[in-house]
C-alpha cells in the first residue's frame, strides 16, 4: 500500500507506505553551522551517555564531519544523491520488492568517522587570501544526529514494525525487544543514523534524549555544545507556524534554518543555518533552494539589520530547558517554557567595562586582561 | 492493513497442499546430533524452495532452492533433520553481514487453510528458528567485541560489564532499559540455538517467553546439517495441536547469510506439507 504524504519542505506529496500522520508535537533542532568548531563535545556527551557499551564502539549517534570530504559512514551523502537520480526520486520511490530506495554500508565504511577532517575543498596555494564571501577555498563542520523525520524511512522499512514515531513529541525510537537486527533500517535511512549493535544484535539509534525531553530539558548534545550552535524545540508545520516559537521563527518566519538533503523526501527535523563562507551551489545541493535566502538573511543580520534574529541566536546554549516561546524586550531576549513561565533572560549586548592601562590606586600596569 | 496485496495472495496461497508428505517415524530416543547414525536410514523428503516474493523487502534471487527433511519422534518430542547446500558458512550476525539460518513453521490448528504467509489474526503459527550465530555462541562462547574484532582499539567501557550488560544499579536507568535491557540480554543468552516464535501474520512474529526447543547445526562439505527438536507439549505455554497419531502441516524457510538474506529476505516452501506423526 502506498499513501500520499504532504511534505512541506518539497511543497508536494511524496509516497509513504504508512498513512501520513503528524505527531502532536515535533522534536526539532536548529544548528548554526557558522559557529561549529568541531570540538566534538557533543559527540563525547552523547557517547558517554548512550553508547559506551560493547558492540557500540563504532557508534556515534551524534557525529561531526568536515564537509566536503568528511563522512560517517563513508560517502553516505554522495550515495544518497546518486540514488535520487538528480532529484527525480525520493527514497520512497523504491524498485519492485523493496520498500525504500536504500543501500547498505559495509562494515569498514563506519570505521573512519570524519575521514578528511579539516580538509579544504581544494589545495591552498601559497599566498591565498580569503577576503571575500563565499571563500574560494572552504570547508565547514556538519554535526549530525537523527532527524526524527516526519516520514521516517527507518520506520517505513522495518518489516517487524519495531520502529515507531512517538505521538507526544515525534521522537523516533526502536523497540529493542521487537528488533531482530535485520538492519533494514540501516539500509533505508538515507542519513545513516541507525546503527547495528553487533554484540546485542539489535539496531540502535539516537533517541533524542527522550528522558530529558519528557522532563522539559534539551538533549545532551544541545546543552553541552561549546560553540552554542544548537537549539532544541518543537516545530509546527508552516500553516501553523507561531512567530514567537523559536524554531518556527528560524525555520518558517525568517527561513534561515534549512533541512539537510530535503530531496530525500523524509521531511527531516534537524535544521541548519548554512555557513556563509561556502559557495551557494554546494549549499543548495545540501540544504535545498532556500540556501540563498538563508545566507542573505544571515549576512544582513551581521550588519545589524535583523535584530530579532540576532537576539534569538543568543538563546542558543543559554538554557538547559526547552524554550517554547521567546520575546525580545529592550536589551534582553527572554525564553518561556510550555506553560509560559520564564526560564531564562539573556542580555543581547553585554555591558562593556573599560579599565585603563594603569591602575592608579594600586600603582600597577595592567597586563593583557579583558 | 499494510499490504493488502500480500493478504490477498496469502489467502490464495492458503489451502494449497501439494502431494508431498513427511512421515515422522516413532523411535525410542531422539538424537540431537545431525550426524548421528539414527538419521541415516530414514528417507528424506526433498522440498523445493523459492524466494520470498509476496511482501517487500523480498528476495527474488535466493541462493538456496531446496532442502531435504527427515523427521523422528519419541512419543513426547519431535525432531526434524534438515540438510541443504550452502557454499559459504556464515556463523556471525554483524554489521551488514548475516548468519545462515533455517526455520520450520507449524500451524497451531492442523489445517492447510491457515495462511502459509506466517498465519493471520486468530490463525496462529509456531516457528522454530535455528541460526548459525547462536550455534557459534554456544560452541565457542558469546561473540562479543573482543572475539569478533580482536584488534579493535577501544579500552574504555565506563558502564558496561562483559559481554554488554549494564550494572543494575547504574544511574542511567533509561540507557539500562533501552540498550542493555534485561529482555535483550535474555534473548541473546539462551543456551539453545533455536528460537521459538509465534506469529499471526507478517511483521507480527514475537518470541515466546518460554524457550524449550533445542537444536544443533553442523557445517560439513558445503552443507548445513541441522536438527531442531521440541516437545509436542511444553509446560506453561501454548502448543500446536500435534502429537503421536496425529496429522498436521509444516513449511520451511532458509536464509543464506552471505547472499544478504535476513528477515523477510529468504527462500521458503510455498505450500504446506503434510506431516504424519506415527
Ligand atoms: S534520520 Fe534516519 S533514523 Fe532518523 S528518523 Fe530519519 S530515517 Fe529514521
Ligand atoms: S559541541 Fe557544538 S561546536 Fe562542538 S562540535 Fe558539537 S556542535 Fe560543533
Amino acid at each position: 500500500m502506498v499513501y500520499k504524504a504532504y511534505n512541506w519542505q518539497l511543497g508536494r506529496e511524496v509516497n509513504y507506505p504508512y498513512e501520513p500522520k503528524r505527531p502532536q508535537k515535533q522534536f526539532a533542532v536548529v544548528m548554526d553551522l557558522n559557529k561549529c568548531i568541531a570540538c566534538q563535545t557533543c559527540t563525547v556527551a552523547c557517547k558517554t551517555t548512550w553508547t559506551p557499551g560493547r558492540g557500540q564502539e563504532y557508534m556515534l549517534w551524534n557525529n561531526v564531519e568536515t564537509k566536503p570530504w568528511g563522512f560517517y559512514p563513508l560517502g553516505w551523502d554522495i550515495k544518497l544523491l546518486e540514488l535520487l537520480d538528480g532529484n527525480k526520486k525520493t527514497v520512497f520511490d523504491a524498485p519492485e520488492g523493496e520498500v525504500v530506495l536504500g543501500w547498505k554500508p559495509d562494515e569498514l565504511d563506519w570505521m573512519y568517522p570524519n575521514v578528511g577532517e579539516d580538509e579544504v575543498n581544494e589545495p591552498v596555494d601559497v599566498g591565498t587570501v580569503l577576503e571575500n564571501l563565499p571563500h574560494p577555498i572552504w570547508m565547514f563542520y556538519l554535526p549530525r544526529i537523527c532527524n526524527h523525520c516526519t516520514y521516517p524511512a527507518c520506520v517505513a522499512a522495518c518489516p517487524r514494525q519495531a520502529i515507531y514515531k512517538r505521538e507526544e513529541d515525534g521522537i523516533v525510537l526502536i523497540d529493542p525487544e521487537r528488533c531482530e537486527g535485520y538492519q533494514e533500517c540501516i539500509r533505508a535511512c538515507p542519513y545513516k543514523k541507525t546503527h547495528f549493535n553487533f554484540v546485542a544484535r539489535i539496531s540502535q539509534k539516537c533517541i533524542g534524549c527522550f528522558p530529558r525531553v519528557e522532563d522539559g530539558y534539551q538533549p545532551q548534545c544541545v546543552i553541552t555544545c561549546i560553540g552554542k550552535i544548537r537549539l532544541m524545540g518543537f516545530i509546527n508545520p508552516p500553516e501553523n507556524a507561531k512567530p514567537d516559537n523559536p524554531i518556527d521563527f528560524l525555520v518558517h518566519v525568517k527561513k534561515v534554518a534549512l533541512p539537510l538533503y530535503p530531496q530525500s523526501g523524509l521531511e527531516p527535523n534537524v535544521y541548519y543555518i548554512p555557513p556563509i563562507n561556502v559557495p551557494l551551489s554546494f549549499l543548495k545541493q545540501m540544504f535545498g533552494p532556500g540556501a540563498e535566502h538563508a545566507v542573505k538573511t544571515y549576512m544582513a543580520m551581521r550588519e545589524g539589520k535583523e535584530p530579532e534574529l540576532q537576539a534569538l541566536l543568543h538563546l542558543f546554549g543559554s538554557t538547559p530547558r526547552i524554550p517554547h516561546t521567546f520575546k525580545v524586550v529592550g536589551n534582553e531576549v527572554i525564553a518561556y517554557d510550555e506553560v509560559g513561565k520564564e526560564i531564562v533572560r539573556v542580555p543581547i549586548v553585554e555591558p562593556i567595562q573599560h579599565r585603563p592601562h594603569k591602575d592608579e590606586k594600586l600603582d600597577v600596569v595592567r597586563q593583557d586582561i579583558p | 492493513m499494510r499490504y493488502t496485496g500480500a493478504l490477498i495472495l496469502g489467502l490464495v496461497l492458503s489451502g494449497v497442499v501439494f502431494s508431498q508428505e513427511i512421515v515422522c517415524k516413532r523411535v525410542k530416543s531422539l538424537p540431537l546430533d545431525p550426524l548421528d547414525k539414527a538419521w541415516t536410514n530414514i528417507k528424506p523428503v526433498d522440498i523445493s524452495l523459492s524466494g520470498q516474493a509476496v511482501v517487500p523487502p523480498m528476495e527474488l534471487k535466493p541462493s538456496i532452492t531446496s532442502i531435504s527433511v527427515k523427521c523422528l519422534n519419541d512419543g513426547k518430542n519431535i525432531a526434524f533433520h534438515l540438510v541443504w547446500s550452502d557454499k559459504t558458512e556464515d556463523r556471525f550476525h554483524l554489521i551488514g553481514k548475516f548468519s545462515d539460518a533455517v526455520a520450520i513453521q507449524i500451524p497451531y490448528r492442523p489445517s492447510a487453510d491457515v495462511p502459509i504467509t506466517m498465519g493471520d489474526k486468530g490463525q496462529r503459527v509456531l516457528i522454530l528458528h535455528w541460526a548459525a550465530f547462536r550455534q557459534e555462541n554456544i560452541e565457542k562462547g558469546y561473540s562479543d567485541t573482543a572475539k569478533i574484532y580482536p584488534n579493535y582499539a577501544y579500552d574504555w567501557y565506563p558502564h558496561a560489564d562483559p559481554p554488554y550488560k549494564y550494572p543494575e544499579n547504574w544511574a542511567n536507568q533509561y540507557a539500562l532499559n533501552y540498550i542493555g535491557g534485561e529482555k535483550v540480554f535474555r534473548k541473546n543468552t539462551f543456551n539453545t540455538p533455536v528460537r521459538e516464535v509465534v506469529a499471526e501474520g507478517y511483521g507480527s512474529s514475537t518470541w515466546k517467553d518460554i524457550q524449550g526447543a533445542e537444536g544443533k547445526g553442523v557445517y560439513r562439505n558445503g552443507k548445513w546439517y541441522v536438527v531442531i527438536k521440541r516437545a509436542f507439549v511444553e509446560e506453561s505455554t501454548s502448543n500446536p495441536e500435534w502429537g503421536p497419531g496425529k496429522e498436521t502441516f509444516v513449511s520451511f524457510a532458509v536464509w543464506d547469510g552471505s547472499n544478504g538474506e535476513v528477515g523477510a529476505r529468504k527462500s521458503l516452501s510455498y505450500s504446506w506439507i503434510k506431516l504424519r506423526i506415527e
